[in-house]
């Protein structure tokens, strides 16, 4: 029953492993079932066995069957069966049971181990599952753990929420309260602003019937002042009525004066007139007292014309005299190279008596008294003179026949040497030849001695071949001969020695130098050779590097759109445009610079020059003409023109001065002005005492002047 | 054991890129250090453990990526032998300095190309990084000696193909160039196991 369960227990924890180890369900149930089976069948064989054993072991141990008193009930029924002695054919059936219950045995035992196999199988299985289900568990447990944690989390934010929310609620409230108590005291407010404003109503209704009072009041006084505004209208009118008369009064006044002025015009023209009148009747009294004087005047211009005629006579005799004067220079001039050539001849006169003289002494001393025999004893002495130089010539034309006979015959000798000197060498070849045939005739004689020897050995041996065979004597006639031959060559060798030693000596010398310097040369090669050599194998070394850096047979391309070219192309575009633009200033400068590329310009700024210009002018003359009035109206206003001398130097002079040399100068300084001495300055020393040095003030001192002058010239007019 | 290998074996495209990676930086580099772009156009970037500098311009920037795009390609397809970049005067078309980017093809590991059906290499990243960090390193010492550039220059990328190879869209056949008393200096090399990088520079000496 136990094992019944276990099994049940078994398939419900197999049931869903059963696809993982792909069995069928009803084959495990058959394994089930033929295990069920098998408990009964195993239940059976024990049983079977136990029948054998007691069979088979009955006689030689009963020990064992007393300790098992289960099984020795069915042994002793067993035993009750096979009390009876075994037929033949009861063991032929014992042993045919015995050997089939062997086969099941066998069988089972089959059977149990494959049972133990799935067991095992199952047993792993269940472990295995068992540590999935733990990691599983482990798993879950983490998770939960993690929530747990998650939800304390969330708990307590829930809390704090919850805190902030009684906070929140907390504030509401007491700003809830602070309204309800702002909302209170702006009620009370209200109500006071209300009565505020009754009151005030009430203050403004008094005010009103006040200033209703008022305006009557005011009213009644604007009726009183209209009605005194009418009376003051009327006596206005009658004022302007008043003020007309006046008006045509004074303009009345103003002709009348106007008027007068005229008339004191007139007046003062009329006295001019008088003046004048005056002055002519004065020149008209003159004039008179000189036509008096006119008789004597008349007689005097007689007396005057007479003087001038004879003035005029002597500026003609001066004339004359003049001419006298240039006539008689003219003459001096010309006389005065002829005294000059007077002089020089009367030097020379003196020098020629002096030579004279000398010469006379000079006959005298040769016994020559006159001057005949002097050319007598000259003529003798000149032919004489020709007679010697006609020897000179003909001696010297001998000389020189002599020179030439001199210069032929040492040509003539020079020729004689040179030839002589061929002769010499020719003599020394000869002599060498001489030499060398001696020496050939030596060798030739030599020569002939030797055939000559030979010969006789010859004619010898012939002999003795004629005269017999013998063998002792032809041995001693080869040995002789031999001893011929040795001392032939002997002969020749020293012959040789003789002869070659001295130019074999000069030969090898000659050798010895041409190899020693053959040697030199092939050393320079041979080192020339090894550099050209490394020189080769550096550029051989180069040519295969270039070789291997371009290789044949390959092409080589390029991206079509590269730098370089969009560069190039960038380049050539400047180009063209800076080309373009050489071209244009040149064409601009070729028509005229500036001229040509901004005549608009150029018109404008002459233009504006001439504004300037104009606007110049005009102000300059504003300047000059409001200076002059300046000036003016200072001459005019206060009675001093104001001259600027120099820097810092004015000149003054009064309008009503007596002179122009009156005048007064001023020299501004740093601590005002002042007034320099002049000539007219000395004579006002009173003033100068008075309103400088005393009141120290110039206008005062001016005006002080201007006054003075005033008076002094309407008095003048005055008188 | 199978994550092992792919950590070490390189595939002849990862090679190919690594080289172009690595000439895209190579160019910059020499267009910053000759000062064929004033400075600001640049930015700094690291790369192979050092700070490099990349050229912002929109210009420049599509013309590499063009470039190596197409380069890519034909070092995948073992079309190319070279690369020279070239830095000529603008304003007559000379050729100042030539620098040579020259490919060699390597067989790799021949054992395990035959048993993944495919060339692969197995060298070390890091390793191949560090040689390249080198060449660098080496491309900007150069400015010490490299003669002064004065005039208008502008750069232009040669590729030298094999005469098989087709000619794609926007791109063109051009004349090789060459530097009359040219001096070469030979920087160092790296090699990706697949593909052998030799850098050379070929400049205009003096006079």
């Amino acid at each position: 029953m136990a094992k019944e369960g276990d099994m049940s227990l078994f398939n419900d924890v197999l049931e869903p492993f059963r696809r993982v180890i792909n069995t069928d369900p009803p084959k495990d149930k058959l394994s089930a079932a033929s295990k069920l089976n098998f408990s009964d069948s195993n239940q059976s064989i024990k049983e079977g066995l136990s029948n054998l054993l007691t069979l088979g072991k009955r006689k030689s141990s009963i020990g064992p069957e007393m300790s098992t008193p289960d099984k020795r009930m069915r042994t002793d029924s067993s035993s009750n069966v096979a009390s009876a002695p075994p037929s033949p054919w009861e063991a032929k059936r014992l042993k045919i049971d015995l050997i089939a219950a062997k086969a099941q045995i066998s069988k089972l035992e089959a059977r149990v181990s494959h049972q133990h196999t799935i067991r095992k199988e199952m047993q792993i299985l269940f472990e295995e599952e068992k540590t999935s289900l733990m990691e599983q568990h482990k798993r879950d447990e983490r998770a939960l753990s993690d929530m747990e944690d998650r939800l304390q989390v969330v708990r307590r934010r829930e809390q704090e929420l919850r805190d902030e929310f009684n906070e929140a609620m907390k504030e509401h409230k007491e700003y809830k309260a602070n309204w309800d108590r702002e909302k209170t005291e702006l009620h009370k407010q209200i109500g006071e602003l209300k009565e505020k404003l009754l009151e005030a109503n009430v203050s403004n209704k008094d005010q009103i019937s006040e200033m209703k009072k008022d305006m009557d009041e005011l009213l009644q006084a604007l009726e009183g002042a209209q009605s005194e505004v009418e009376m003051l209208k009327k006596e206005v009118t009658r004022q302007t009525s008043r003020a007309e008369q006046c008006t045509t009064l004074k303009t009345q006044l103003e002709k009348q004066t106007f008027e007068l002025q005229q008339v004191t015009n007139k007046l003062k023209e009329l006295e001019y007139e008088r003046d004048s009148y005056k002055d002519w009747q004065q020149q008209a009294k003159t004039a008179q007292k000189r036509l008096s004087n006119m008789a004597e005047l008349e007689k005097e211009v007689v007396r005057l014309k007479a003087t001038e005629r004879s003035l005029r006579d002597a500026v003609c005799n001066k004339l004359l005299l003049e001419e006298q004067v240039h006539q008689l220079s003219s003459r001096v001039e010309a006389l005065q190279p002829v005294q000059q050539e007077l002089h020089e001849a009367k030097v020379k006169i003196a020098s020629l008596e002096s030579s004279l003289e000398e010469w006379k002494t000079a006959a005298r001393n040769h016994g020559v008294e006159t001057a005949r025999s002097l050319a007598s004893a000259l003529d003798s002495a000149l032919s004489s003179q020709l007679t010697a130089t006609a020897g000179c010539s003909q001696a010297q034309s001998q000389l020189a026949q002599l020179t030439e006979d001199i210069a032929t015959i040492k040509y003539e000798r020079d020729k004689a040497t040179t030839k002589l000197n061929d002769l010499v060498t020719v003599r020394k070849n000869q002599e060498s030849l001489i030499h060398r045939l001696q020496k050939r005739l030596l060798l030739v004689t030599r020569e002939r001695d030797s055939y000559r020897q030979q010969l006789d050995c010859y004619e010898k041996e012939l002999s003795v071949t004629l005269c017999g065979e013998t063998g002792a004597g032809s041995a001693a006639l080869l040995s002789a001969r031999v001893e011929q031959l040795e001392k032939a060559l002997q002969g020749y060798r020293d012959l040789l020695a003789t002869h070659d030693q001295q130019a074999h000596t000069k030969m090898v010398e000659n050798l010895r130098n041409e190899v020693s310097k053959w040697r030199e040369e092939a050393e320079s090669l041979r080192r020339d050779v090894q550099k050209i050599r490394a020189q080769r194998d550096t550029l051989q070394l180069h040519m295969e590097r270039l070789d291997r850096s371009q290789p044949p047979q390959t092409k080589v391309l390029h991206l079509a759109d590269n730098p370089a070219a969009l560069a190039q192309k960038q380049f050539q575009l400047d180009l063209e445009a800076a080309q373009e633009e050489i071209k244009q200033l040149k064409a601009a400068l070729r028509e005229g610079g500036s001229r040509a590329c901004s005549d608009a310009e150029t018109q404008q700024l002459r233009q504006q020059l001439e504004n300037r210009d104009i606007k110049l002018k005009r102000m300059k003359e504003e300047f000059t003409s409001s200076a002059q009035e300046y000036r003016d109206v200072c001459y005019m206003l206060l009675g001093y023109k104001i001259d600027r001398t120099g820097h810092k130097n004015y000149r003054i002079s009064n309008m009503y001065a007596e002179s122009a040399d009156d005048y007064l100068t001023f020299k501004l300084c740093d601590d005002g002005i002042e007034m320099v001495h002049t000539d007219y300055s000395s004579t006002l020393g009173e003033l100068v005492e008075l309103h400088l040095h005393h009141h120290r003030s110039i206008p005062l001192f001016l005006s002080a002047l201007t006054m003075e002058l005033f008076t002094r010239t309407t008095m003048q007019q005055d008188q | 054991m199978s994550q092992q290998q792919t950590k070490n074996t390189i595939t002849l495209r990862g090679s190919a890129q690594i080289i172009c990676e690595y000439l895209n930086f190579a160019i910059n580099s020499v267009l910053f250090q000759r000062g064929l772009y004033p400075p600001e156009m640049f930015k700094a970037e690291q790369q192979y453990g050092i700070t490099l500098l990349i050229s912002e311009d929109a210009q420049i920037k599509s013309f590499l990526t063009n470039l190596l795009k197409q380069s890519e390609e034909w070092i995948i397809n073992k079309k190319v032998s070279k690369l020279s970049l070239i830095i000529l005067n603008v304003a007559n078309k000379e050729v100042l300095e030539c620098w040579d980017f020259n490919v060699q093809y390597e067989e790799g590991d021949v054992a395990l190309s035959k048993e993944k059906n495919e060339t692969v290499g197995t060298k070390d990243l890091k390793k191949i990084q560090q040689e390249i960090r080198d060449v660098m390193l080496q491309v900007a010492a150069t400015i010490s000696y490299l003669p002064f550039l004065d005039c208008r220059c502008s750069f232009d990328v040669l590729v030298h193909a094999k005469t098989d190879c087709d000619v794609p869209e926007k791109w063109a056949e051009a004349e090789p160039v060459s530097i009359a008393n040219a001096q070469n200096v030979q920087l160092k090399t790296f090699s990706t196991s697949l593909h052998k990088m030799e850098t050379v520079v070929s400049y205009k000496l003096a006079d």
